[in-house]
């Protein structure tokens, strides 16, 4: 199997160590190479008035940010895995973008700051910058659970939000990468209340047919695999059914397409995205259109 | 003639230490940032000393290290790890690889855990490679 790499992006506010300890079951998928990457905000060191560049303070965050990798990584060596890390001053987003090229990651895990100036950088339209401009899959990843323990397997039960555009469709294909620590993917399709605005009851039904029969080929695609699946259409408001739909189905996950293409029905998508990444209490895997070839 | 000491170290304030040590005391630095680098420079240069550090982008110290002890004409390199990363973890996670069906490798030559005087590091050199 392809060794898998995963880009483990963290401020230590948001994303510690046991985060990434739940992520561990993606060793059966492959991913043995952890890559951190801690960003020190410019403005954090920047010039000051009177003060200029600030670089003993950048000194010491280095070395904080040096002393929690070091800790880190020794625990991930310890089990037999590969691990990098950088520490770098600048723009997180530039510098994510950045190292996750050079790097060749197959995964962007980030967190969701709650407050502070970064609040947006990670969980909102920052993160559809992220997928605007890279073709891997982001993982904004909340892995505390509403009970307030750690979500253990967050890939065990994911939810795959489907609205048929390509971005959707490739994020089928990218699940079942991890088919090995999947248990059951529940696929819906959430039609908005103006869709079916004005159309006879027959048409609704027709719609709700093709659709449903459109849902089960997903699943047959993941059964195909080996993998289980069951499917659920949803109407309403497309975040708030998803997320009803995650806690329903006790999801440990929500999976949708994401791309940052022009277009209205692009925008709609980043929106959705924004959305989920930002106001979900569910990890949620966004997967933009292009994804790179795999090599296996 | 002058012996060739290969740094793989991603710190550039590292880098700078061993090198001023290293011309210091009459040897030729070589220097790479990562283990990938590291490697093609140890394959092109033959080194007469690498220093390895452990964490670091794109390839580890330990992968690296594993890596130059498989190659033939690499192997009996000596080894100095130079790193923040604790001796203990360095052996451990070889012995992990070892288990998942990797070739078991030898101890490093010697490991230091970061920082080091000057005057050791020159006389752990000296000692090595003469």
């Amino acid at each position: 199997m392809k060794e898998r790499k995963l880009l483990f992006v963290t401020q230590f506010e948001e994303l510690w160590f046991d985060a990434l300890q739940s992520l561990m079951d993606l060793r059966k998928s492959g991913f043995n190479h952890v890559v951190f990457l801690h960003v020190i905000e410019r403005d954090k060191v920047a010039m000051h008035r009177g003060k200029g560049y600030l670089k003993d303070e950048e000194t010491k965050l280095r070395e904080i940010a040096n002393i929690r990798f070091i800790d880190w990584a020794e625990s991930l060596f310890e089990q037999g895995m590969e691990v990098g890390a950088y520490i770098v001053v600048g723009n997180p987003l530039p510098k994510i973008i950045s190292t996750a090229e050079e790097e060749d990651v197959d995964l962007i895990v980030t967190g969701h700051h709650k407050k502070g100036k970064v609040e947006e950088l990670y969980a909102g339209s920052e993160t559809v910058d992220i997928l605007k401009r890279t073709s891997t899959p982001v993982l904004v990843y909340k892995y505390m659970l509403p009970s307030g323990k750690i979500n253990e397997r967050p890939f065990e039960r994911p939810i795959l939000a489907m609205d048929w555009s390509p971005a959707s469709e490739r994020a089928v294909n990218y699940l079942i990468k991890f088919k090995d620590i999947i248990k059951e993917v529940v696929v819906i399709n959430v039609a908005s209340e103006k869709d079916i605005k004005g159309a006879s009851a027959m048409d609704i039904q027709a719609t709700r047919k093709k659709n449903r029969q459109r849902l089960d080929e997903i699943c047959d695609i993941f059964r195909r695999e080996g993998m289980e699946a069951d499917s659920h259409l949803y109407i309403g408001d497309t975040c708030v059914e998803i997320e009803k739909a995650a806690q329903e189905r006790e999801a440990t996950m929500i999976v949708a397409g994401a791309t940052g293409k022009s277009g209205l029905k692009e925008i709609f998508m980043g929106n959705v995205a924004k959305k989920l990444a930002k106001y979900s209490a569910f990890p949620t895997l966004l997967v933009p259109a292009n994804i790179k070839p795999e090599i296996n | 003639m002058s012996k060739k000491v290969l740094t793989v170290d991603d710190d550039p304030d590292i880098i700078s230490f061993v090198k001023t040590v290293l011309e210091e005391n009459n040897y030729i630095p070589l220097i790479a940032r990562n283990g990938e680098v590291g490697l093609d420079l140890a394959r092109t240069e033959k080194p007469d000393l690498v220093i390895l550090d452990v964490l670091m982008p794109k390839q580890s110290g330990i992968r690296m290290y594993r890596e130059l002890k498989a190659e033939e004409s690499l192997k009996n390199t000596p080894v100095i790890i130079l790193s923040g990363i604790a001796k203990r973890t360095f052996l451990r996670s070889q012995e992990a690889l070892t288990e998942f069906g990797d070739q078991p490798v030898p101890e490093p030559d010697l490991y230091i855990e970061k920082p080091v005087e000057p005057d050791e590091l020159a006389e752990t050199i000296k000692n090595l490679i003469g």
